[in-house]
């Protein structure tokens, strides 16, 4: 990225106007650490991060994320119900968890990105303000790539998380070669236990996938299904053979594949232990 | 240089004004006035040589624009001490052995600077995880983590400024 100007708003409206202003020209930074994987076309950054757009609410059963709320925030929250630390605590390091947003992570999304998988296992919502302010569940956000729903001036302003329930439980796992790297392969899961049974499924996966998705067959195998292990087994055989996995660093599809099943395992069963309070 | 601006920011306590150009790096603008121990080492965020506090938490400046820093609060190694007044942490890091060539040793100081300021008393999994980010060449972290133990027990770094 090379940036020919940049603009220090004073607040969101100020913000916004100019970067419908600037159009394709402009550029929301906050923690600016991704911009170094972005084009060499010059362009104007306006930093949103004075904007008071940061900061971490409990409204009735739901965590609100202001979007420029940096992943070193995220990791030291702590709440009952509140799982986003786990998946902060293994992104990067924590130079950059100081500086790193929640919105920078999932505005633009790369395959490596961690915090998408958890978000889409998590059915969070996110918030675009321009004129008005739209909300758009992960199923539809993270459908494409997320940009495609910013028109010129409008802004990711805020998250909102479901906490976990009594009954519920959260499994994520980032697989890296080396500390801090990007990652080979991501999942996350919520399980949902009633009566002994799954009641309820969310799995996500990236890195070893194009992009990170939900994972529809392991959620149809498991729902209904016995709440226990040999049930995730099943599920993530059957559920994952269509899936189109793609090695890098060194790893055959082949070996990703597999990768991905172990990954799925330990999601899931983390999931599963805690929904049964374990 | 096209399109600077005058900004201002506290640099170690001290509010400055600085012209900044827009893809200026905070690094390069430190290092330019002078700050030296702030090192340029990978330049791409992941060495940790470059780490200065930011309004208190640890941050790459060799990845941060300079202008990102408008209005905020920088600390580099040359406010936290010197060789006739060296930082408990700089004392222990001497005493234990725990510099060779030195080059990351103005990192691990701010990083656990930053830490002890905000968890004066760390387990060793908190410790591990607020140092991530300063990698060492040459000691292999044993004498660092020895020397950073000691300032803990100790108690001569809780909550300094």
């Amino acid at each position: 990225m090379k940036l020919n100007e940049f603009i220090i708003p004073e607040d969101l409206k100020s913000a916004q106007s100019a970067l419908e202003k600037l159009g394709e020209k402009g550029f929301a930074v906050a923690g600016g650490t991704s911009l170094h994987f972005l084009s060499v076309v010059e362009k104007t950054a306006v930093d949103i991060s004075h904007l008071g757009l940061s900061g971490i609410q409990k409204q009735g059963g739901a965590y609100l994320i202001g979007a420029t709320t940096s992943l070193g925030d995220l990791m030291k929250f702590k709440d009952q119900g509140w799982v986003l630390d786990q998946v902060a605590l293994h992104t990067s390091t924590q130079q950059i968890r100081n500086i790193s947003t929640l919105g920078g992570n999932i505005v633009r999304v790369f395959p490596w990105n961690d915090f998408p998988v958890a978000l889409l296992a998590l059915d969070a919502t996110m918030y675009i303000e321009g004129v008005a302010e739209k909300a758009y569940p992960a199923d539809d956000y993270f459908e494409g790539q997320p940009i495609r729903l910013f028109k010129p001036g409008q802004l990711l302003t805020r998250v909102e998380v479901p906490a976990l329930k009594t009954g519920q439980g959260f499994g994520y796992h980032k697989e890296v070669r080396l500390h801090a790297g990007f990652s080979l392969m991501t999942a996350a899961a919520v399980i949902t236990v009633k009566s002994g049974r799954i009641d309820g499924i969310r799995v996500a996966a990236s890195a070893g996938i194009a992009l990170p998705s939900r994972l529809p067959l392991v959620e149809a195998a498991l729902g209904g299904q016995p709440a226990a292990a040999a049930s995730l087994q099943q599920a993530v055989a059957n559920g994952t053979a269509t899936l189109a996995w793609k090695g890098k660093e060194g790893m055959s599809d082949e070996y990703a594949a597999h990768l991905g099943r172990v990954v799925l395992m330990d999601v899931l069963s983390a999931a599963l232990l805690q929904a049964q309070g374990e | 240089m096209k399109n600077t601006r005058h900004l201002s920011f506290s640099v170690n306590g001290e509010l400055k004004e600085f012209l900044v150009a827009p893809d200026e790096k905070l690094l390069d603008l430190l290092r330019r006035e002078g700050l030296t121990g702030t090192k340029h080492g990978c330049g791409t965020g992941s060495c940790g040589s470059c780490t200065v506090i930011m309004d208190g938490k640890t941050i790459y400046s060799c990845i941060l624009y300079a202008f990102q820093a408008e209005g905020r609060a920088i600390e580099t190694i040359e406010g936290v001490g010197d060789f006739d007044n060296p930082h408990p942490l700089q004392t222990a890091l001497v005493e234990e052995g725990a510099v060779q060539c030195g080059f990351c040793i103005p990192g691990i100081v701010l990083s656990a600077k930053a830490l002890l300021a905000e968890i004066p008393k760390p387990t060793d999994a908190e410790l591990k995880v607020y140092m991530d980010g300063n990698l060492c060449r040459c000691t292999g972290y044993e004498k660092i983590e020895v020397a950073l133990h000691k300032v803990i027990a100790a108690g001569s770094c809780g909550g300094a400024k």
